[in-house]
This record gives structure tokens, sequence and C-alpha cells, in this order.
């Protein structure tokens, strides 16, 4: 499907109040046309890798930007981290680490295996809709994502 | 993060590094930035050898690509392969717009790639939102 | 060297080579060629040996030789001309021959064959094979001056290129500074110096900051048919999808109606299509005219061909203008009236014939333009239903 090849923002959460929230900011802002969740590690996988439910998808069109909670069921964000960054395909899509994890071990970790980046979630609301704001912002907006096909360059009018 | 956050910049350009620093010094936020115009002298830094044996390791460095003595690249590539240094976040810092030159630093394991503008204002929003994003909202390593 | 005036016929001096061993009939056809009018200096020679030797030696302007002589083939000599490298024009003159035998001769490279009997031919015949060689030798030299030009040319326009490209490239460096320092000036000391001093100010920060955008432009001018992407099947609507997206912000705040037909696959690179298309609607929003702005896109099907349609209702262009307009840096309007560096629609035309086509604009001033160009199509392309459908309406629905 044609639409899995369109992502902009992967969304990898398995916490129905944090997508929620998450949705809502990276929405309002207008930052993403095509914003796909994924709840558990191994889908996320399988997105990235163009595999099972998303064999249609191509490495050619990466999504722009990935945030990645650590705690999810069925493979860990750390996992999925690991399966991204080490492989030659998956291995230059941006991925932001969004975690409510406080564990230092975690940050060390995944800025380790190769996480872009590493943001902890807020407790307080809107804090966590700005930070969300803030982030889609900087990756989306002022980050240049890897491009695979010169055609998503846009071209100066 | 307790302490004033530290930059490692390296360009080569004393223009360039010049108004990186001014929009950094301009900041609510203070930052403390070393800068260096090569790209050995960037590896020296962060080994903290030679000249810069004193040198503080950085919380963030912003790169540049076109480096005399050792291009940004070969900086990157070696800070990312080196275990003592990989987790340091480098942000590429760079007039290219190239494709090329964009994917192949993400295959090194550049953190973030920034084109530098070439108007004023948005020089300033850019320089500003890497202070912004990397030390009031990414959490760095101690 | 034959030193001739342009008419063969009108050459006096000859060389000859007579291959012939009864020397009664070579005087007999060196007479005849006299009585035509040509000084004649000829070698008689009857043996292959003597062929070679004499034409190792000495460079003749045409070779009259036997068919048959007691140990040599006339024809043979052909074999030694070719493998001279020598392009002397052999005739034939001999006793009987029959016609099959001499049409076999004069393919196998002969330049005619005269009978004994019937000499009063040799003259016209040996004027004709001059004229041959001097019109072959012109030839040759025309079709070098060609190459050696063609191969110059193509010098030139890479170094051309190269040059235009690298300029604006390494140009762009210290312009950028120029650019961002003199605005930092402005900016901390607007005010501070006297009013001269900020006029002054200002005055450098316009003039670098249009050059920034004319060496982005001319960057971008150069860069087509210089990047290697290789033509492959484009999908013209997804490629104005994206063209919408980009002009997203002019479109909304101008309310811009935009009707895009069935559009088709081109054989071409993507990027191109983009920029093309986008200079063309963005050019439409640009020259508006008062009432409700209207780009209407379509594509017909003309033998390998695709024939696009950029229609505006905009303010339109004038007769004697229509050409000028896809100069490069030709403006029509001062830039108080209208931004822009007169590039965009040098870059389509580029694109477009890079690309093989032609580009053109009908249009009457007042009345809108109609842009059109052609771009060839894609080897097995699907042309979709006929239908229209408007993608934006006055107040646009996101998709």
């Amino acid at each position: 499907m044609t639409v899995y090849n369109e992502v902009d923002i992967l969304l990898v959460e398995d916490n129905p109040d944090d997508l929620e929230l998450a949705l809502h900011a990276l929405r309002r802002e207008h930052l993403a046309n095509n914003i796909f969740v994924v709840r558990d590690g191994e889908e996320a996988v399988e997105f990235l890798f163009c595999t099972g439910r998303f064999q249609d998808r191509s490495f050619e069109n990466p999504p722009r930007l990935v945030l990645l909670d650590l705690k999810l069921p069925k493979l860990t964000g750390l996992e999925v981290l690991k399966l991204v960054k080490n492989d030659p395909r998956t291995k230059a899509v941006p991925v932001v680490v969004l975690t409510a994890s406080r564990e230092e071990r975690d940050l060390v970790s995944s800025y380790n295996l190769g996480a872009n980046s590493y943001i902890q979630k807020p407790v307080d609301f809107d804090q966590f809709r700005e930070i969300v704001k803030s982030t889609g912002l900087y990756w989306i907006v002022i980050n240049q994502h890897p491009i695979s096909n010169p055609a998503t360059m846009a071209a100066r009018p | 993060m307790s302490s004033t956050p530290k930059i490692l910049l390296v360009d080569d350009n004393p223009a360039d590094a010049n108004l990186t620093c001014e929009v950094l010094a301009t900041s609510e936020r203070q930052t403390q930035v070393s800068t260096v115009g090569d790209g050995e002298q960037a590896l020296q830094f962060l080994h903290r050898s030679g000249q810069f044996a004193d040198a503080v390791r950085p919380d963030l460095i912003i790169l540049d690509l076109n480096l005399p003595r050792k291009d940004g690249r070969a900086v990157l590539a070696e800070v990312k392969a080196d275990p003592e240094l990989n987790e340091l976040p480098v942000v590429i810092f760079t007039t290219s717009h190239a494709p090329r030159d964009i994917a192949r630093c993400y295959e090194l394991g550049a953190n973030s790639y920034v084109s530098k503008p070439g108007n004023l204002g948005q020089f300033f929003s850019a320089v500003r939102s890497i202070e912004n994003f990397w030390f009031g909202f990414a959490s760095l390593p101690d | 060297m034959i030193s001739s005036p342009t008419n063969g016929g009108g050459q006096s001096r000859l060389r000859v080579l007579l291959i012939e061993d009864a020397p009664a009939d070579a005087e007999i056809e060196i007479a005849e060629l006299r009585r035509g009018g040509f000084e004649v200096s000829a070698d008689v020679v009857e043996t292959q040996k003597q062929v070679r030797d004499h034409l190792e030696k000495t460079k003749y302007d045409v070779i009259l030789a036997d068919y048959s002589l007691p140990n040599f083939r006339g024809m043979d000599t052909l074999d030694i001309l070719r493998e001279k490298n020598l392009h002397t024009p052999l005739i034939l003159v001999t006793g009987a021959l029959n016609s099959e035998t001499a049409v076999e001769c004069v393919k196998q490279g002969a330049m005619d064959y005269i009978l004994k009997d019937h000499l009063a031919r040799l003259t016209i015949s040996v004027r004709r094979a001059l004229e041959d060689v001097r019109v072959r030798l012109e030839r040759t030299r025309a079709q070098e001056q060609l190459a050696a030009k063609v191969e110059e040319l193509a010098r030139s326009n890479c170094d051309l290129e190269q040059f235009a490209y690298v300029a604006s490239h390494d140009l762009q460096e210290p312009l950028r500074m120029v650019a961002s320092y003199t605005q930092l000036l402005a900016e901390r000391y607007r005010g501070k110096l006297d009013s001269s001093a900020d006029r002054y100010i200002n005055y450098a920060v316009e003039g670098a900051t249009r050059m920034q955008a004319l060496l982005e432009d001319l960057l971008s001018f150069s860069r087509i048919g210089r990047n290697g992407v290789k033509p492959a099947p484009t999908d013209v609507s997804s490629a104005i999808d994206e063209v919408l997206k980009n002009l997203e912000l002019p479109l909304k705040e101008h309310s811009v109606t935009i009707t895009c037909n069935p559009m088709p696959t081109v054989l071409g690179d993507r990027f191109q299509v983009v920029q093309l298309f986008q200079n063309l609607i963005g050019n439409a929003i640009k020259f508006r005219a008062k009432r409700n702005p209207c780009v209407t896109i379509s594509a017909e099907k003309k033998d390998h061909e695709w024939l696009f349609s950029v229609f505006d209702n905009g303010i339109g262009i004038a007769a004697d203008h229509r050409d000028l307009i896809f100069k490069i840096f030709q403006r029509l309007h001062t830039r108080v009236e209208y931004p822009g560096n007169g590039v965009g629609l040098a870059i389509c035309k580029k694109i477009v014939e890079h690309n093989g086509g032609r580009i053109w604009v009908e249009s009457e001033l007042g009345q809108g333009s109609n842009f059109r160009f052609t771009f060839p199509a894609a080897p097995a392309d699907k042309t979709g239903k006929k239908e229209d459908y408007e993608l934006y309406a006055k107040n646009p629905v996101s998709r």
C-alpha cells in the first residue's frame, strides 16, 4: 500500500495516553502529513525492515523520523534500536528515543547503540506536549534527513 | 547535566565560527564554547592530548565538514568508532546541501545534520534551534 | 596535389599511368587525350612489378589499364591501389568486353571502361574521373573540419558549464560571509552611526542578498544535464502533487484554483520534472491578474511525445516578448513590480530541451498565458481515464 511508503513520522508507543498526547502535539504543529503508529517492538521492526505485515514497504522511502519508546511489548526499544542502527539499510533513519525511563544506563546504552537523540518524557502533560512539539520541529524542520532519492528534495521556485 | 553545557565547535572559517559563537552568546542559556579550526585539533581536543591536555569533555560537538588537515567526515568516523567518544552527540553543521554528503554522514553515525543557511536570520534560527533542542529538550550523557 | 580550377574539366596537365602491352594502342590513347585538351605526361608499363614501382614513385591523376595483359590482370591494379591506400581513378581501356564483365568491373571499383574502338569517350571519361576525385577530396576535408569544430564546441561547452558550476559554487561561501556580516552590521549599528551609514549598509545588504539568490539560480541552471541521472519513467501526477505541496502557502494565500487533468508517465529526471512544473505554476501564481487566479494543467499524446499545457488567467505576455522571456536573466518588469531573477523560464527551457522537447508560450497581454512543452513518453505508459477533477477549491480542503 502506498500509504506505508509516505510515512513522515513513525511513532512507536504502546501507552495509549502518551500516544494520544504525542499525536495531538505533532498534528497541531502540522509537522507531518503522515504519522504512522505501531504499538510493539516487533511491529516496529517489521515496518522498518519492510517485512511481514509491511512487505509492500520499500527501503527507498524510510520515515523521516522514528520516535521510539523503550518500554515495549514483544521487543524492547533498545532491541529495536540495535537492529535498526546495525543494518546499513536502516542505519541512517533518524531515531529519537522518547521514554519515561530515568535510568542513566538506558540513556548511555541508547546513545551507544546509535540513537540520534534521547528525550525523557516529562510527567506534566503540558510539558510533554511541548517537548514532543519541539522535538518534532527540530527533527522535521531544522534537521536534514538522509535523502535516498533526490526527488524528495524540494525544488526551488 | 547540572553544569554549564560545553560545546566543541569545529569550523575552519573564523567568520562562521564567530557568528555561531555570537548566537550562542546572546542566548539566555549560558554555554561554554571551545573552537578549533581543523580536524586534527578536534581529535586532539577530544583525546585531551598535546596542547589540549586540559580540555574539558564537551557535551555536544558541532562539526563542519570541509576542514583542513583532517576533514569532518574523518573526524566523525573516528569519534563514532571510538567507544570512549561514540556516545557524544555530533551535529554536522555545514554549507553542503549535497544529498551524498548528508547520506554519508548518517552512515558514519552523525546524530544530526543541519545545513548552514545563507541568510543571517535563518543562520541565527538554526544555531538557536540546535542549542535549544540539545540543551533544552534532549538528555545527554553525563 | 592536383592544382586545378574548381571545375575539373578545366584541368590541363595530366599525369597518366598507362598499363598496356601494345605500344601502338598506348600511343593512340595518349594522342586522344591530347586531342581532348590535356597536356599528357604518360608512363607506360606492362607488368605488376612495374605498376608497383611507378605507383611508388609518382602521383598519377588517372590510370588507364587494359583488361588483360600477358602476366597481369588490369583489375588487379585496384588491389595494389587499395594496398597503398591510393584513390587514383582507374579506367579500363580494352578491346571487346562483354557487358556483364564490364559492369562487374565497375562494381569492383573501376571508374569506367572504354572500348578501344570507341576512344572518343576517353576524354570525357577522364574528366569525369578527375571531377569525382575533386569532389571526394572536398567532402572529406569538409567532414574533417566539421568533426574538429564539433569536438572544439563540445570541449568549450563542457568547460563553460564546469566554469559556471564552479564559479557559482565557490562564490557562495565568501558571499555568505558578506551577506551575514553586513546584516549583522545593520542590526548591531542601526541608528548608532549617521543616517548615511544606515543607507549604505542597507544597499550593501540588498546587493549581497540579491547576489546570493542569483548565484543559487545560476547553480540550479548549470546543474541541468550535469547531475548524471539517467532518464527513467516519471509519474507526472505525483511530481505535480509534490509541486503543489511545495507551493502550498502561496496557493492558499492567493486562493488559486488548480485543475489538473490526468497526467501520463514521461521519460526523464523526476527532480527536473518537479522543477519544471514548479517554475511554471509558481510563475502563474506570481503573475496573476486581479480576478480569481486559475491554473489548468493538461496533457495530450502526440506520437512518442506528450504535449503539456499549463494555462493561467494571469496578466499575459505581449507578442514580441514571447521568445524573450525564455532567455536567462531576461525580465519584463522591475524588481519592485515583481520579484525574481529571470532564471525560472530559462531553467524550464533548458530542462525541456535537455530532454529533447520544445517549449513555447501562447499568450496575449491581459488574456492569460498557455505555456506548452513536449516531453518524451515513457515506453509503456498507461493513461488514466479522461476525467477532470479539482485539487484545490477556493476554500482549500486538506488532502
